[in-house]
């Protein structure tokens, strides 16, 4: 019975040995298994269970102390000689180090951005459980139709799973009574909003219940960044009395400097303060939808649990109210997270260019790897000297693992600079996605990541070569530095690694191949109008001025100020409209029906894009008029109501019959409004996006506040900007002027981010394509004084130089076919992933990878070519002297 | 004053390595039986595990303060999976060092009465 246990207690003490480096163990565990045993049984002898207690308290605490010290001390050891050893070779230390630098600093650089807008909780207690809800009609093109007061009334009564569900929206309004009169970016929200986001005042209060009740006095809470901006941070703020809109507002609160979403706002002030939303016919429409809904699930709520309840009550909505929810609108209610929905743009683009990093790492990896059995082989002597002094296998492999590790290591740091270097374009390139780019930065995180790439790294490029090293040490110390014995293994491990390389480096190369390609065709893409030598800016009319409701004094302000800037030297057409082409994000749709045929149901009635023009509108931005006439002066308040369709909606409606002269009514036959004319098509909400139903009417018949004024010049259009803007100063000092850029740059801008996607992966594939370049030929070239003997044998039995070239040519070209045949399954797999990001390019781009394919190819044959060259030149009686 | 240089480094010694170095001053010895000598001396107020132990073996045998035996007990005696370790004359200095240091300490505390008033208590 003793036995056994004592048996047992050995065999403990004996896996516990593992715990020591191998050395140690080579060294000391036979003897420290005698002394425990002899100690063990003393033990039991004399001192019985409690003693035994005692021996493995001991020997647990003598073996968790020594064996980190003894793994210190070995590391301390290797990491010395391998300091020494890259030392030594400095060309190599610089090369694989730079190499590793570029692998890791752009996956560094890449993952910073994905841990600070997907991963990174948002700064708000329980971030997690804030939740984002929209109601997306499908059928109508719509992600998100927003949200109408009564909406929000019935899914704040009927759902079970969200704690205080909130409304938001964004609007701007003048802000008087502190320095200049100022337009202020206002978010209008539920007095619970920031209870949601569990955030407290930086000063005085946020809003109460009584602050949302009709006729309460105004309040309003500033942003941290304004209220440090343009209030100096005042201490003394709370309290304050300003007016907005011509109504006096109290400042009760400044929020702390959080980042805010979904829009950076300077001040918040609550629902009953807003003209728009408290306005009674707005409060009880139930489709003015312009508010967003955040809320907060319940505590043990899951997001699927809250998703079926919200489905539910939107099914219960549309049964209710058909004529708000038509059934081809195919209308849902839909429940996301907050930070899902924060980083849901960037997600695809983003995992994009870290799996794009990741292969750029990847062949970094072969490459060094590759350097490093190269390196390998002229230090086999070394190896072997060490294992016949007494070095076992294990303690080799540690040893090169410990070089590649710190090169890596080292790699790493360096690749910091570089990530902290190219943060900043990064940052700008995100910012086009998502609003959480302020929290992108080089933290803790980001360096943990780092560390652990690179040691990963370092394991990967170490351990290749060093599982290829010699096992016999007689072998390597009588086969002298040539390397040509045994060496086939070797040889073969870094044909494979080049190989991998150029698979993958063509992979890269079609992802960024076919972005370029997308972004070709997005360039090249009618869009229906001509952005050329077109200056436009917003122009936002005060509500509480230009406050008639016939709209007359907006159209004053519009008429006279197109009159002015049309009597400007190098002005050629001028306009007004509610939206620029490729400036809004979705468009805004109005149910209508056609005279004279069978009224349908408010629920299948059609619907089509609404837009607002002055008469000179397509004139200016050169939207081509295919029948009947534009809109002209004619078309006023008091003349017969005018339309324009453009050609997509007279085919879909009309087909072949004539629309010219048919009457529409948006308001349930009340007002009929003729066809006048049939435009061209424009694709008004993304290059991408297949021209939709368009209606367009006279800006006099409809009024508006909310402008843009388009300007088509002669010359450079922004040299106008200064006059125009002069001319509507001189109209009303007080109206400020926003959004100041050319059409040209609308359209550019509408293409950045394609383009920049396209340029990071171009760096990427570019990059991976230099590596591969440069290990092709370390390897060629390597390849080629292995063979020395053996091309000066071939010469000498009458091989010619030229077919010496051609013979190590193929041999290159061929590694590089046959990673291109991988590579191209790989790209016909990035093509299907990123369909979603291309646009006018097939499942199979064929131009895109003939190019590839005759790039690479001409990497390759450049790679090979020096050292084909230097085989041709070799002299016979030299090479068979070669040693 | 060259002997004071060699030794100074590796002074103050650790309670256990003074006594595995004053464990093998008065012959050779196996791992085993410094480990009893050290609880011997000690009145079992210090015991060594084998983690510990040959942990400090190894610094010593590295620094130079102890080798391995060449001699070994009479066969009948032996048992071929020990090994006997000896006091280097570097490592002897070392350990006369550490109780010179040890000494002058005591010295001090004895002229502050603090030695003797343990004595006395």
């Amino acid at each position: 019975m003793t036995r056994k246990k004592g048996s047992f207690s050995d065999q403990m003490f004996r896996a516990l040995m593992r715990l020591f480096p191998f050395e140690f163990r080579g060294e000391f565990q036979g003897e420290m298994e005698g002394v425990f045993r002899e100690q063990r049984t003393d033990v039991e002898r004399h001192e019985g269970v409690r003693g035994m207690a005692h021996l493995w308290w001991m020997t647990l605490t003598g073996i968790f102390r020594t064996a980190p010290r003894e793994h210190i001390e070995m590391f301390r050891q290797d990491g010395g000689y391998a300091l020494r050893m890259m030392a030594k070779q400095p060309g190599f230390t610089a090369i694989a180090l730079l190499t590793l630098a570029l692998g890791i600093g752009s996956n560094t650089a890449i993952f910073s951005v994905i841990y600070g807008v997907l991963l990174r909780p948002l700064p708000y207690r329980d971030g997690q459980n804030v939740v984002v809800l929209t109601q997306p009609m499908p059928g109508l093109g719509s992600d998100d139709i927003g949200f109408s007061v009564k909406e929000i009334e019935d899914y704040r009564a009927q759902n079970h799973s969200l704690d205080s569900l909130v409304e938001y929206h964004n609007m701007s309004f003048m802000l008087v009574g502190h320095g200049e009169p100022q337009r202020v970016a206002t978010g209008v929200v539920s007095p619970e909003f920031f209870e949601i986001l569990g955030i407290k005042p930086k000063l005085g209060r946020f809003f109460l219940p009584e602050d949302d009740k009709p006729g309460a006095p105004n309040v309003l809470v500033l942003s941290y960044g304004y209220w440090a901006r343009q209030m100096g941070s005042d201490t003394n703020i709370i309290g304050k009395v300003l007016s907005m809109n011509g109504r006096a507002i109290t400042v009760v609160g400044v929020m702390p400097p959080i980042p805010q979403y979904p829009d950076q706002n300077d001040v918040y002030m609550p629902t009953s303060a807003c003209p728009f939303r408290s306005n009674p016919d707005f409060v009880k429409n139930r489709d003015a939808r312009m508010m967003n809904v955040f809320a907060r699930l319940k505590p043990g709520i899951r997001l699927e649990k809250a998703q079926a309840d919200l489905s539910v009550v939107a099914s219960r909505l549309a049964t209710a109210h058909p004529e708000s929810y038509p059934p081809q609108a195919k209308f849902t209610a839909h429940v996301e997270r907050l930070q899902t929905e924060l980083g849901r743009q960037a997600r695809t683009t983003l995992l994009l260019l870290l799996a794009a990093a990741g292969m750029v790492l990847l062949i970094a990896c072969a490459n060094v790897a590759n350097l490093t059995l190269s390196r390998l082989l002229r230090r086999d002597r070394e190896m072997a000297v060490r294992a016949a002094l007494g070095a076992g296998p294990a303690r080799l492999l540690r040893q090169l693992l410990t070089e590649s590790t710190l090169l890596a290591l080292g790699g790493g740091a360096l690749g910091l600079i570089f990530a902290a270097l190219g943060l900043d374009v990064l940052v700008r390139f995100a910012a086009r996605f998502t609003p959480r780019t302020g929290e992108i930065r080089l933290d803790g995180i980001v360096l943990a990541f780092t560390a652990i790439v690179a040691v990963g790294t370092g394991i990967i490029f170490g351990t290749l070569p060093a599982m290829s090293r010699r096992r016999d040490p007689a072998d390597a110390l009588q086969g002298g530095s040539k390397g040509t014995v045994g060496g086939g293994r070797r040889n073969r491990l870094r044909s494979l690694l080049v190989v991998s390389q150029v698979a993958i480096s063509f992979t890269l190369l079609a992802g960024a191949g076919l972005m370029i390609h997308s972004v070709y065709n997005l360039q090249h893409v009618d869009a229906g109008f001509r952005p050329d030598h077109v200056l436009t800016m917003l122009l936002e009319l005060d509500w509480s001025r230009y406050n008639d409701p016939s709209g007359a004094k907006s159209r004053a302000f519009f008429d006279s100020l197109l009159t002015r800037v049309g009597a400007m030297p190098g002005v050629v057409e001028d306009s007004v409209a509610m939206h620029v082409p490729l400036n809004e994000s979705g468009p805004m749709s109005r149910m209508f029906q056609i005279e004279g045929r069978p009224v349908p149901t408010p629920a299948d009635r059609p619907r089509a894009n609404w837009h607002n023009a002055s008469p000179n509108y397509f004139r200016t931005i050169g939207i081509p008029l295919l029948r009947g006439r534009y809109f002209t002066d004619a078309d006023g308040p008091e003349a017969a109501p005018a339309a324009i369709v453009n050609q997509t909606m007279a085919r879909h409606y009309w087909g072949e019959k004539d629309p010219l002269g048919q009457r529409v009514s948006f308001d349930n036959g009340d007002h009929w409004a003729a066809i006048v004319g049939i435009v061209g098509d424009t694709r008004d909400y993304g290059l991408e996006r297949p021209p939709g139903d368009d209606i367009y009417r006279p800006y006099a018949q409809v009024s508006f506040r909310m402008a843009r004024l388009l300007v088509r010049t002669v010359g450079d259009p922004m040299q106008l900007a200064k006059q125009v803007t002069s001319a509507v100063y001189e109209i009303d000092p007080q109206q400020p002027v926003a959004e100041v850029r050319t059409l040209e740059q609308i359209r550019t801008n509408s293409m950045t981010a394609s383009k920049l996607t396209a340029l990071l992966l171009a760096l990427f594939a570019g990059l991976a394509l230099a590596i591969t370049g440069a290990g092709l030929a370390g390897v060629m070239a390597l390849s080629v004084s292995q063979r020395t003997q053996e091309i000066g044998i071939r010469m000498a039995l009458g091989a010619t130089p030229r077919s010496i070239f051609r013979m190590v040519l193929t041999q290159g070209l061929g590694m590089v076919a046959l990673g291109a045949g991988i590579g191209a399954a790989g790209a016909y797999g990035v093509s299907k992933l990123m369909s979603a990001l291309l646009f006018g390019v097939g499942e199979v781009d064929w131009i895109t990878f003939a190019g590839v394919i005759v790039l690479l190819l001409g990497i390759a044959a450049m790679s090979c070519f020096l050292p084909a060259r230097r085989a041709a030149n070799v002299a016979p009686m030299v090479a068979l002297r070669w040693e | 004053m060259s002997k004071d240089r060699a030794t100074q480094p590796f002074l103050p010694l650790t309670p256990a390595m003074f006594y595995v170095l004053l464990a093998l001053a008065d012959g050779d010895k196996h791992g085993y039986a410094v480990m009893k000598e050290v609880s011997l001396r000690t009145a079992g107020r210090t015991r060594l595990s084998a983690g510990t132990l040959y942990g400090i073996i190894k610094r010593l045998l590295t620094e130079g303060l102890i080798e391995e035996s060449r001699r070994r007990p009479a066969a009948e005696n032996d048992d071929e999976r020990r090994r006997y370790y000896h006091l280097t004359p570097f490592g002897r200095q070392v350990a006369t060092a550490e109780a010179e240091r040890m000494d002058e300490v005591l010295a001090v505390a004895r002229v502050k009465k603090l030695l003797g008033h343990l004595e006395t208590a």
